[in-house]
């Protein structure tokens, strides 16, 4: 019975070709900083699972924000859970994101034939620290607001288009309701749709040219 | 890399997975491994660390210290080495360089070998740029001088106590202990006004939270009623604020329903049966309602302050005869049952307490009973009257 449903789906969806050239293939030898990568894609897709349940019931707007964050915390079941996994999701991804690219620096594993790889894990990174920076305005706490406000006032120094950046970032002169609603579009659509394209380039690359191998003396 | 080099590459990589491992299960294996040891991670540290509770957002209050996400500290500390003339040097041309260099790093780095060895140089700037961003960082983290953390009342119950103090403190000497008005006694400046009552259905059920908050934010001034939030001179944040209009809200409007636990939380606790009163659970508690709002510095009160145990009982021009243990001749006990105190010029020295309206018979009584019993200062000095009370009879 289990044969015929597999075979019935493998006729259609090809099951068999995606194992043998996703799973069923040699890859060299590593050692455990090898895994950096992957526990990345494992925390990027915790923050997109909790990130969308704590849109249920999360208001981006300056009146309720954090009244709908205190309730996230203190009203809903395992609401506390969601937001401490998002919280800390977030410092830890940025983390071994990071400690990741330093393996792939330190073994060459940027150079030939992954040179694209490495562009596309930059802009990986990028990115994760800009959903961290408009993340960070939404809890409309103390600490984000004036956070918010040196970042915001930080890209204002950029020579001749500083103020056009801040008055963008902001929606105004000052922070206001179009700020938190900009950060919010910002953070759970504009940085995702990126990330996931990327991610999905990255993936299909270490795939394609097989994850490097941890280079010997004279190489 | 010329096509040599490729090719010996290629041959490499080739002999690499001759003697590799399968990706499934060895390398999944490993890897489910450690993404699941990051998820008990994780779990942990928002069961057992959390997340820090912070006031809400107040644009009013530029005291707070603004510090971003640890990993934006070594941007933040490095700029404070950039001279203000150039800033722009730090915060613009450097970051993009920096960005720009890691983008283009498999073309800027032309040496074919991989061994860190064979790439002293390369592996070395990284180090120094690693070890800087990690230096920054700490040092961003002992100088930065940490917020003072208040009580952030962000719960029912912590509102309504937040707010019921605050209410005391600020409101009390115009507005009544229960926003009830009437005509001001004094206080410098109002003699005399008469006061319509915020505390009725005509004031709660027609203005909003936020309209209450900007009263208080703003004041009216020109009815004699000065701002009270920072944003306009006062000294509230606007935390303050919400706590405020939250008590109000909540004490006043009998359509808005609290959870038992969060009503009683800022209230005037009743006395059981035999029960001593105590400083710690009833007298300052009717002091926080009723007396604060003039017994304070800078207000018009004989110096007499009420703030702490101690200074009820020592502070004051008559502080000689404000409490005296069992003496119900006490100044104070007079002046709250409606009595004036005169000297023996005959000049009146104090006036009834409080001045407009006097408080419910049941307070009356409870400091009575406490100045009876020799005024204990914790519930467990009360508690140990109560026994010998109990046990004399």
């Amino acid at each position: 019975m289990a044969e015929n449903v597999f075979s019935w789906l493998d006729e259609r969806l090809g099951l068999k070709a995606i194992y043998d050239t996703i799973l069923d293939r040699k890859v060299p030898k590593v050692n455990w900083w090898f895994t950096l990568g992957s526990a990345s894609l494992f925390l990027g897709i915790m923050q997109g699972i909790t990130g969308m349940l704590l849109s249920v019931y999360y208001v981006p707007t300056p009146d309720h924000a954090y009244d709908s964050i205190t309730f996230i915390m203190t009203g809903v079941q395992f609401g506390w859970l969601i937001r401490g996994i998002h919280h800390w999701g977030a410092s830890l991804l940025i983390l071994t994101a990071f400690i990741h690219m330093l393996r792939v620096f330190f073994y060459g594993a940027y150079k030939y034939p992954r040179e694209f790889t490495w562009i596309t894990g930059v802009g990986l990174l990028i990115s994760a620290l800009g959903m961290g920076f408009t993340g960070y305005l939404l809890p409309w706490n103390q600490r984000s607001y004036w956070a918010t406000t040196v970042g915001s006032e930080i890209a204002g120094t950029v020579p001749w288009v500083g103020d056009f950046i801040l008055r963008t970032l902001r929606g105004g002169t000052n922070l206001s309701a179009l700020t938190l609603s900009r950060f919010f579009s910002l953070h759970i659509w504009i940085f995702p749709a990126i990330i996931l394209a990327t991610v999905g380039t990255h993936l299909y690359l270490v795939i394609r040219l097989g994850i490097s191998h941890i280079p010997d003396k004279d190489s | 890399m010329n096509e040599e080099q490729k090719q010996k590459y290629k041959q490499k990589y080739d002999q690499a997975k001759q003697n590799g491992v399968k990706f499934w299960p060895d390398i999944i294996y490993k890897d489910l491994l450690v993404s699941f040891a990051f998820f008990i991670l994780l779990i942990g540290l928002a069961a057992f660390v959390g997340v820090a509770i912070e006031p809400k957002a107040d644009p009013s209050d530029s005291t707070y210290v603004p510090r971003p996400e640890w990993y934006f500290l070594f941007l933040f500390e490095f700029l404070k080495f950039v001279p203000g003339k150039i800033e722009w040097m730090g915060t613009f041309v450097l970051p993009v360089i920096g960005v720009l260099v890691l983008f283009a790093l498999p073309f800027l780095d032309r040496n074919p070998l991989r061994h860190w060895k064979n790439r002293l140089t390369g592996v070395s700037i990284m180090g120094v740029v690693v070890l800087g961003m990690v230096g920054l960082t700490i040092r961003s983290v002992i100088t930065t001088p940490k917020n003072e953390e208040g009580f952030v009342a962000n719960t029912p119950a912590g509102k309504m106590i937040l707010g019921g103090e605050l209410y005391g403190i600020y409101c009390v000497e115009c507005h009544g202990p229960d926003g009830e008005g009437g005509v001001i006694a004094g206080v410098e400046g109002m003699e005399g006004v008469e006061l319509k009552p915020i505390s009725s259905r005509d004031e709660m059920y027609t203005r909003s939270d936020e309209t209450l908050g900007a009263i208080i934010e703003y004041g009216q001034q020109d009815l004699g009623m000065p701002p009270f939030g920072l944003a306009y001179g006062g000294e509230l944040k606007k935390s303050e604020l919400d706590a405020m209009v939250f008590f109000m809200r909540y004490t006043w409007d009998d359509r808005a329903e609290l959870p038992a636990d969060a009503a009683s939380a800022g209230a005037i606790p009743n006395l059981a049966e035999n029960e001593i009163p105590s400083y710690e659970v009833h007298i300052s508690k009717i002091i926080q309602r009723y007396c604060i709002s003039c017994h304070r510095p800078g207000k018009e009160n004989n110096n007499y302050l009420m703030g702490t145990y101690q200074e009820i009982l020592t502070t004051g021009d008559n502080a000689a005869n404000n409490l005296l243990a069992g003496d119900m001749t006490s100044y104070l006990i007079q002046a709250i049952n409606g009595e004036s105190i005169f000297d023996e010029s005959g000049e009146e020295i104090i006036q009834q307490m409080p001045p407009t309206k006097l408080m419910k018979e049941e307070y009356i009584s409870i400091f009575e009973n406490w100045v009876l019993n020799g005024m204990p200062e914790t519930a467990a000095d009360a508690e140990v009257l109560t026994v010998e009370v109990t046990a004399e009879e």
